[in-house]
């Protein structure tokens, strides 16, 4: 009973958090959520012109091959760039109530999940528009997908929303690594268009696997489980690490906030 | 009940943040360094039974909101052991969990959620908070257009109708207006003869005199004297010049 209570009321704050994340984030503006929608499709079709139509790419269906991991990765930056400044922009809060801190990022984390669920049927029209459908494969794909993609941005949100608190430059840093890991991850180009002596240095990257996985899925309608098993790996190492980090920096949080 | 031992809190006294390049250099320096601190709280020791309500009065700076937070959790003490037992409700400062775009009930229901209540046993006292509030219509506009004594009302009614055990107060009811102010003091009256402990920081030697059984006078991080209030509350103002109205009591 005393048990029940406690998980009930950890359930209604994260659902209260996240309905707050999803409602108020676009709150003054007119096309409100749509935005979560419009922006990696607007991004999209500047990188569709750009490749497609002036450097002529000779990918096949290229926008679906686009879509396939700028959805994901809409997710992955999103999150954890905003994950930098969720304790610093938090203060009051934080020093005045007592509750789970890294609850303010798994809110962050599942309304960035929701953008992203409301863009499969975006993703859907597209696999119809050039001829193909969604699979079975999508079932059983995009859960654990999505479970595993959960997992990295967790870790890299505990280390980074922490770590920023310490020293704000973070919080700038990340945002241009994250268009650096942008252009290092094959999102608008296949892996095999890397030269083979460069391909090693890509495959260090800790969403290339992730992002594979999510357009083979998608755009080949395959579940690629060597992919998936190494960018397993991958999360639990990038958890591991978040929360040791978490832990050990979170006795002096107070201190700096 | 709460039973603090020798609590020491320091803060570091550093003019600039170190940047990344800094910090990454001497990271175990930044980590360990003990050296340029300031020690907010040196070895205060306190305890409050159930149902009692201590009062603290220092002047500004002397480690009165330090030592609050200590007890309520968000802060670790360097040193010292804190034990509290019951439900904490901290009413430290306005607006604190309070959305600026989210109407009074809204607010309300996350603010209640956040204090360790389901939604459920808020929506249930919903119309009692409400009513408390006095607030009116005003209750289903966003706070962003609440005035300070509005946002006040609604942290109190809050507060009070979560069923606290252990009440920490910083300040915050002095911005009400004089019929909200004793309202507000009615109801955490009743509170504290109902068995709720109370841990209350105020400049009103007034307010303190009325709701607090004992009080403490802390300056500098230590306890300069303990004791039953309106000795307390005597020598604090004599210390002070004599000025300020809290002689007339």
């Amino acid at each position: 009973m005393q048990i029940n209570r406690k998980t009930r009321q950890q359930l209604d704050l994260l659902k209260l958090l996240v309905k707050k994340e999803v409602t108020l984030r676009y709150k003054r503006t007119y096309l409100g959520f749509l935005w979560s929608l419009l922006n990696p499709i607007l991004t999209g079709v500047v990188l569709f012109i750009a490749f497609n139509i002036f450097m002529r790419f000779e990918v096949e269906n290229f926008a679906l091959f686009i879509m396939a991991a700028l959805f994901p990765w809409t997710w992955f930056s999103a999150s954890v760039t905003m994950s930098a400044n969720i304790l610093t922009s938090n203060v009051s809060l934080i020093k005045k109530v007592i509750f789970p801190k890294h609850f303010l990022l798994l809110a962050t984390i599942i309304a960035q999940l929701v953008n992203f669920i409301f863009s499969l049927p975006v993703l859907i029209g597209l696999t119809y528009l050039y001829g193909s459908a969604p699979s079975l494969n999508w079932l059983i794909g995009i859960p654990v997908l999505v479970l595993i993609q959960f997992v990295v941005i967790y870790g890299l949100s505990l280390l980074i929303s922490i770590a920023n608190a310490f020293f704000r430059d973070l919080e700038y840093l990340v945002n241009v690594l994250i268009s650096l890991l942008f252009w290092m991850t094959p999102i608008i180009y296949p892996l095999e268009a890397v030269p083979e002596q460069f391909r090693s240095l890509l495959v260090l990257n800790p969403v290339t696997y992730l992002m594979q996985a999510w357009r083979d899925l998608f755009f080949s309608n395959i579940i690629n489980w060597h992919n998936i098993f190494i960018s397993m790996i991958t999360a639990a190492v990038v958890l591991i690490v978040g929360l040791l980090v978490f832990k050990k920096l979170d006795r002096k949080l107070d201190e700096v906030l | 009940m709460i039973k603090a031992e020798n609590l020491w809190k320091s803060f570091p006294m550093r003019r600039d943040r170190p940047g990344l390049k800094e910090f990454v250099v001497n990271a175990p320096k930044y980590l360990k360094d003990n050296t340029n601190r300031f020690w907010a709280l040196k070895g205060v020791s306190l305890s409050v039974k159930k149902g009692e309500s201590l009062g603290i009065i220092g002047r500004n700076g002397a480690g009165k909101s330090t030592l609050l937070s200590l007890l309520l959790g968000v802060a670790k003490p360097n040193e010292g052991s804190i034990e509290v037992s019951g439900n904490r409700t901290p009413l430290l400062e306005l607006g604190a969990g309070f959305h600026p775009d989210l109407t009074g009930t809204e607010n309300i229901i996350i603010n209640g959620v956040l204090l360790g209540h389901t939604e459920k046993e808020i929506r249930e006292r919903l119309d009692s908070i409400i009513a408390f509030t006095e607030l009116g219509d005003f209750i289903n506009m966003p706070i962003r257009t609440y005035s300070s004594g509005m946002q006040m009302r609604l942290a109190f009614s809050i507060a009070i109708h979560t069923s606290p055990e252990v009440l920490l107060i910083d300040e915050i009811l002095a911005v009400g207006d004089e019929s909200f102010q004793r309202k507000s003091g009615k109801a955490l009256m009743n509170l504290i003869n109902g068995g709720v402990t109370t841990v209350y920081v105020s400049h009103s030697m007034d307010a303190i005199k009325k709701t607090c059984d004992r009080a403490i006078w802390l300056e500098q991080g230590e306890i300069r004297a303990q004791g039953e209030t309106g000795l307390v509350v005597e020598e604090y103002l004599k210390a002070q010049g004599g000025s300020g109205g809290g002689s007339d009591g």
